[in-house]
């Protein structure tokens, strides 16, 4: 199992190769053995990495991490989750595309608009039901393709986000 | 599993207008369940009093275990029937725990016309039973009623689900081996009378309690016999006697006392093992759910929003996120529950109907019970999607789900319209429980819809016939069949027909679901397999 650690903005791969009868971890091509764990709690701790015994204090920290206060310096780590970076990055959702073919009812936004994840762009209707179409993330809206009373088909795209990258 | 992301502004005028509207149909059908349990003659009530009995309410607050949970349904069975004279059809029914078991409670209501059995009544009773059977949950009857209703008989007594099916559900379910206990505080009469008959065990209360086929009047008309209730049927002739009743009581308290030891001595079923974790509040409030759900029907919202407010911890594992997207498919937790949900976001195409049909197997292969959130306007129609084959591949979702091993559980969020109900778990596929929000609305097609269609079919019929289309004519067709359907679509007629087990505050779903799903564990799984899939 692998997982990724930000420690100071600066992210770490951590292989555990084992558990047992100690942790064996690789972090950037190199093996450690990590005996007497802490319990996890904070407060001052101690473990042996390599056999050397090495002691620091540790507190709750922000965004679900922990502060580790060692040789007095303290680090901020906290765990670096892929799903949560992969919808950070919006990638893949900057066209709001029809669900179903339909006409539309009310264009709210227009190009050049600011839109926040989850704001209606247009209410379309289909099947006799009325949907509001939202942003699917943060951003400037680049295009809205079609006016109201215009009919489309299912997954026609309606509008589109610009880019993350251009925004920056 | 990861927290939904919820995008719901709870400070827009949208969710505030939401929030009024549905606030104001949650507290419309409080007050009616209010009046249902409660609101009866003085008549009524003064002869219950002089009588020394108990109300059915006061009798099932005294049997059930204290501080534990009731969970009970269709509230508002017959709500628009008989002019309104038999609130909750006259039967009370619900989950409860006795003596640490899990039972269903079913009690008679001897504050309407004496407990006499309407259709419904006995449609509800059906009904109870069979949720013992499917569930396999033992049944604990407080019987107070003078018998089928006479004036309504053709409705009561002769078919296939009328009241014989109740005296056979309870032969089956004997024979599964489910228990049953009959507490009698007043009157079983005719059929009545099979209901101690056929229990395992029955408490009758003295100078109160009875049971015969015929009561004196009847036996009076038939033999000449003069013979009074405590003779022909009481308490301690049947248990000092005929042996019908097993254990006679002083008072129905005393019964109530017998009834709980009784039910102390049953062996508890054998549990399978659903997979469960320790239970968490959502991360949502679920009375945001109010402000969620549009004020208009024909407005879409996005059921992952409510899943938000339903599920543990607001955990959701998305099945296939990005095909089939009308159809919203994932795991979750409810109570700890392990779930597999399928929730409605618009309107069923090839794609999600495949995705759903694919989702209940992967659901039957890894155990994991169904529960279904409606709010469906139908399978995709027109020329593109018919050969696309929208129906043969919504009858593969149909016959995945007819078929499946798992317990199903369905909640009607919203709309319930057309062969969407179908793959949806509807009423007609067995679901183990079936829950209806206030705003719900089920009909194969809308009223506008209707009210088209057949003022179409009426033009159509008079320009055959004579060439001239009368508009008038044509108009009133159309407003007769928008007003029908008007108030065969709302949620309290379906209530009221027993096509539910009950209206449910959309906050208490959660709850609901988790009585549910506990009381189905109690029977084991189906068989597994199919039948054909048409591909």
């Amino acid at each position: 199992m692998t997982f990724k650690i930000m420690i100071d903005g600066q992210v770490h791969g951590v292989a555990i190769l084992a558990r047992r009868p100690h942790l064996i971890v690789e972090i950037g091509g190199h093996r450690y053995r990590v005996e007497d764990l802490c319990d996890g709690r904070s407060g001052p701790q101690s473990l042996r990495i390599d056999g050397q015994p090495v002691a620091f204090t540790r507190a709750p920290g922000a965004g679900g991490g922990v502060d580790v206060r060692l040789d007095g310096r303290t680090y901020e780590a906290r765990p670096f989750d892929p799903a949560a970076e992969a919808a950070a990055s919006g990638a893949g959702s900057d066209r709001v595309r029809a669900p179903m073919p339909g006409a539309v009812v009310v264009v709210h936004k227009q190009a050049g608009d600011a839109v926040r994840r989850g704001e209606a762009i247009i209410t379309i209707e289909s099947m006799k039901l009325q949907m509001a179409l939202a942003a699917p993330r943060d951003g400037l809206l680049a295009e809205v393709a079609v006016r109201e009373g215009d009919v489309f088909d299912k997954d026609a795209v309606l509008a589109r986000l610009q880019p993350a990258a251009e925004e920056r | 599993m990861r927290r939904i992301e919820s995008s719901i502004n709870t400070a827009s005028a949208e969710f505030r207008r939401n929030e009024a509207h549905n606030r104001r149909l949650v507290a419309e059908f409080r007050e009616k369940q209010e009046a249902a349990r409660h609101l009866r003659p003085p008549r009524d009530l003064d002869r219950l009093a002089r009588q020394k009995k108990l109300t059915p309410r006061q009798r099932i607050e005294k049997l059930l275990d204290p501080g534990t949970p009731f969970l009970e349904l269709s509230s508002l069975a017959a709500n628009m029937a008989y002019g309104g004279e038999a609130p909750s059809a006259s039967s009370i029914v619900g989950i409860g725990i006795v003596s640490g078991r899990e039972v269903v409670v079913r009690a008679d209501d001897p504050t309407v016309k004496g407990g006499a059995w309407y259709p419904l009544t006995a449609k509800k009773i059906v009904r109870a039973l069979d949720i013992a059977m499917e569930n396999r949950l033992p049944v604990v009857h407080l019987c107070d009623s003078a018998g089928g209703f006479l004036q309504l008989q053709s409705q009561v007594f002769p078919d296939r689900y009328m009241a014989g099916r109740i005296f056979r559900n309870q032969s089956l379910l004997s024979k599964m081996g489910v228990k049953q206990l009959s507490l009698v505080f007043g009157h079983c009469t005719a059929g009545g009378a099979y209901i101690p008959g056929l229990s395992d065990y029955s408490v009758i209360v003295r100078g109160t309690g009875a049971v015969f086929l015929g009561g004196p009047p009847l036996v009076k008309a038939a033999t000449g016999e003069d013979v009074s209730v405590e003779d022909l049927g009481g308490a301690e002739m049947h248990t000092s006697v005929s042996g019908t009743c097993d254990y006679p009581a002083d008072s129905e308290e005393h019964a109530i006392a017998i009834g709980r030891e009784i039910v102390s001595q049953w062996d508890r079923s054998e549990r399978w093992a659903l997979q469960r974790e320790a239970p968490e509040d959502p991360f949502y409030d679920p009375q945001d759910i109010y402000g969620i759900v549009p004020d208009d029907i024909k407005k879409a919202f996005d059921m992952r929003e409510i899943i938000a407010r339903m599920v543990d911890g607001s955990r959701f594992h998305e099945y296939q996120p990005n095909y089939g997207t009308t159809l919203v498919c994932g795991y979750a937790n409810i109570w700890g529950y392990k779930v597999g949900i399928l929730a409605n976001n618009g309107v069923l195409f090839n794609d999600s109907s495949l995705k759903g049909a694919h989702f209940i197997e992967l659901c039957n292969q890894n155990n994991t019970p169904l529960v279904f959130l409606q709010n469906i306007t139908g399978y995709m129609v027109g020329r593109e999607y018919e050969r696309r084959g929208i129906t043969k591949d919504g009858a593969k979702m149909i016959m995945a789900q007819s078929c499946s091993r798992v317990p199903k559980f369905t909640v009607m969020c919203n709309g319930s319209f057309g062969a969407g109900n179908y793959g949806m778990c509807g009423r007609a596929f067995d679901g183990r429980f079936l829950f209806a929000w206030p705003n719900h609305q089920i009909g194969v097609m809308g009223g506008d819809q209707a009210a088209n269609t057949l003022a179409e079919v009426k033009a159509n019929q008079m320009k055959r016939a004579g060439g001239t289309v009368d508009q008038a004519a044509v108009d009133q067709v159309w407003e007769e069949t928008r007003k029908a359907y008007q108030e065969q679509l709302s949620a309290y007629y379906s209530t009221s027909e027993l096509w539910d087990d009950g209206i449910i505050d959309p906050v208490d779903t959660r709850n609901a679901l988790a009585v549910a799903l506990s009381a189905s564990l109690n029977a084991p799984l189906g068989p597994p397999g199919y039948g054909v899939f048409r591909f």
